[in-house]
């Protein structure tokens, strides 16, 4: 029996497989599929201070091997977080992540205020790097500065595991990452989606109405490996790989990228039943392996 | 809700790019409504990467078996009318609210364009067991692609084509038909509507049923990702309410007189 548990900051996750943040909804929409309590985490869509109704539609196209969305942090608020979706998750045994985002520093520390103080939140993962939104999001997840301010704030906040989620829309991740550990994050997840476009040509409409969009599934794994790679050698935090994983072994090569857990997203619209299925793929390959802890196998890439 | 694979039973062509699916499931037979709609995933890779979403076609009680009706308007599509019988079908659903055929009305007036038959089927089988007088108005581009009909017709279903090639009854849209059936009709409050087509004929048909007394259903048809709400993708504006709704979840019909196109 291979040892599965993984340390995420000041948690112990009771195996390496966590659904992404808005492609799990708040948790309980895909208990008729799957189990939760066999998850290592269960991240929850982004809420911020007030609702949020999204952006106009169409804000998804289907692309080869992805899919660009542009939901827009659509959202119930974080008064009816707390009220009525948290205590959903009361009866399940897995480490629920609140993800949260805000157009300012003090909407950021507000959310975090608010949402850590609930027993249900295990942790909370920061959303600097939501690319469909006009105020806040990307603007955070881009400029280090800004970014250690804000994480600092974020920490300031609460003694809950402080995770960052990452935008792979910059010139270099490292800096941006070493940013989020010098303000105090306790891990850092990437990536976020890839900002992407498509157009309609015989309609000439774009296909989504803010035009661009963020692309998501197994087309950006190869960008979100070259991150998780180059975060790995800035900082010394534990990473949450993030990226268009559709089994176990793409798993198991984040985690030989230097991922100390991963996050499945784009597949629960494809398989609600994904999540576990890649946990399964992680299992059978630490037996066939030989694998006592999965921990070993973090940034276990041979350099040659 | 249900996600399983279900072997195919037949692959049925009824002109070039319609086709008639069927396959058993005795799981979503048992619990699949009128107007609700499985997720269809094409095949087992990851391009095309996202599930089809299509609405049941007929369900046959008895044996299990469900039907479903396309037209091939892409890739995914193309590779589900070149599945084999025995082939594995990835099926997910029953998904979605279907046609509230509950309360008080005794005549059901249905109105399909196109693809929008698809769903029709399984609804005039539910209204005709509740004793429901039925009748069909159905449009589409070329005849042949009207089938099945003369069951319902021996049923005792008003049934009433229009073609636009003119190949079979009407040559026109089915929105003539509609016109001329609501001059008799629109005050008659014994009446239930119901509309299943793209939106260029939902919008006219809209423009009709809003003069009619009776209340009317319209089942939409949308892009979707997840098919159960959570991916927020398939929204569409609603009377009085300030949020999206989603296809998937809070449809796929609605209130034909409250959908706010193109807002």
């Amino acid at each position: 029996m291979t040892d599965l548990t993984v340390r995420i900051g000041r948690l112990t996750l009771k195996n390496p497989v966590l659904t992404a943040s808005g492609t799990f909804g708040y948790g309980p929409e895909y208990a008729d599929y799957v189990d939760l309590n066999r998850l290592g985490g269960l991240i929850t869509k982004t809420i911020t201070l007030e609702p949020r109704g999204g952006n106009p539609m169409p804000r998804i196209a289907e692309m080869p091997a992805g899919m660009l969305n542009s939901i827009g942090l659509a959202n119930v608020g974080v008064e009816r977080y707390l009220a009525e979706k948290l205590p959903l998750l009361e009866k399940y045994e897995t480490a629920v992540i609140a993800n949260l985002a805000g157009s300012t520093v003090e909407e950021y520390a507000r959310v975090v205020m608010k949402v850590q103080k609930h027993p249900r939140v295990d942790g909370i993962e920061v959303n600097v790097s939501c690319p469909n939104v006009r105020k806040g999001g990307l603007a955070f997840g881009t400029d280090p500065d800004v970014l250690c301010e804000l994480v600092r704030s974020v920490r300031s906040e609460t003694d809950k595991t402080v995770i960052v989620k990452l935008s792979p829309n910059v010139t270099d991740i490292r800096p941006v990452a070493m940013a989020a550990a010098s303000g105090g994050a306790d891990a850092l997840s990437l990536i976020n989606t890839v900002m992407g476009m498509g157009i309609d040509i015989r309609t000439r409409k774009p296909l989504i109405s803010r035009i661009t969009a963020g692309l998501s599934g197994p087309a950006i794994k190869p960008i979100a490996m070259a991150k998780v790679y180059e975060a790995a050698q800035a900082v010394d935090l534990p990473l949450i790989g993030i990226g268009g994983i559709m089994n176990g072994e793409d798993a198991v090569e984040f985690l030989m990228a230097g991922a100390s857990a991963v996050q499945v997203g784009t597949l629960n619209f494809v398989d609600p039943a994904g999540c576990l299925k890649v946990l399964e793929g992680i299992e059978t390959f630490c037996r066939e392996q030989g694998i006592a802890k999965v921990s070993d196998l973090v940034g276990a890439m041979d350099h040659g | 809700m249900y996600s399983e694979q279900c072997p195919i039973d037949e692959q049925r062509s009824i002109t070039e790019s319609v086709f008639l699916l069927s396959f058993t499931s005795r799981a979503i037979a048992r619990t699949g409504r009128p107007g609700q709609f499985l997720h269809i995933r094409v095949r087992t890779g990851i391009d095309p990467l996202l599930r089809r979403p299509l609405s049941i076609h007929r369900i046959d009680p008895q044996t299990g078996q469900i039907s479903l009706l396309f037209r091939v308007v892409g890739r995914g599509t193309r590779l589900l009318k070149d599945m084999r019988p025995g082939d594995p079908l990835d099926v997910m659903g029953p998904l979605g609210r279907g046609f509230d055929l509950s309360g008080n009305f005794s005549r059901a007036l249905i109105v399909a364009g196109g693809m929008g038959g698809a769903p029709v089927f399984f609804l005039i089988d539910a209204l005709l067991s509740l004793g429901k007088q039925v009748t069909l108005l159905w449009g589409v581009g070329d005849g042949r692609e009207i089938f099945g009909t003369d069951e319902y017709v021996r049923k005792g279903v008003d049934v009433r084509v229009a073609t636009e090639d003119g190949s079979l009854g009407h040559r026109g849209y089915v929105t003539e038909l509609l016109d001329v059936f609501l001059k008799t009709h629109a005050q008659d409050q014994s009446f239930r509507g119901f509309v299943c087509g793209p939106e260029c004929m939902l919008l006219p048909v809209q423009r009709f049923a809003r003069k009619t007394v009776f209340s009317w259903q319209a089942s939409l048809e949308e892009r979707m990702a997840c098919g159960v709400g959570v991916c927020q993708g398939c929204g569409v504006r609603i009377r009085n309410q300030a949020e999206y709704r989603m296809v998937c979840k809070d449809g796929p019909v609605f209130d034909l007189k409250e959908i706010l196109f193109h807002d």
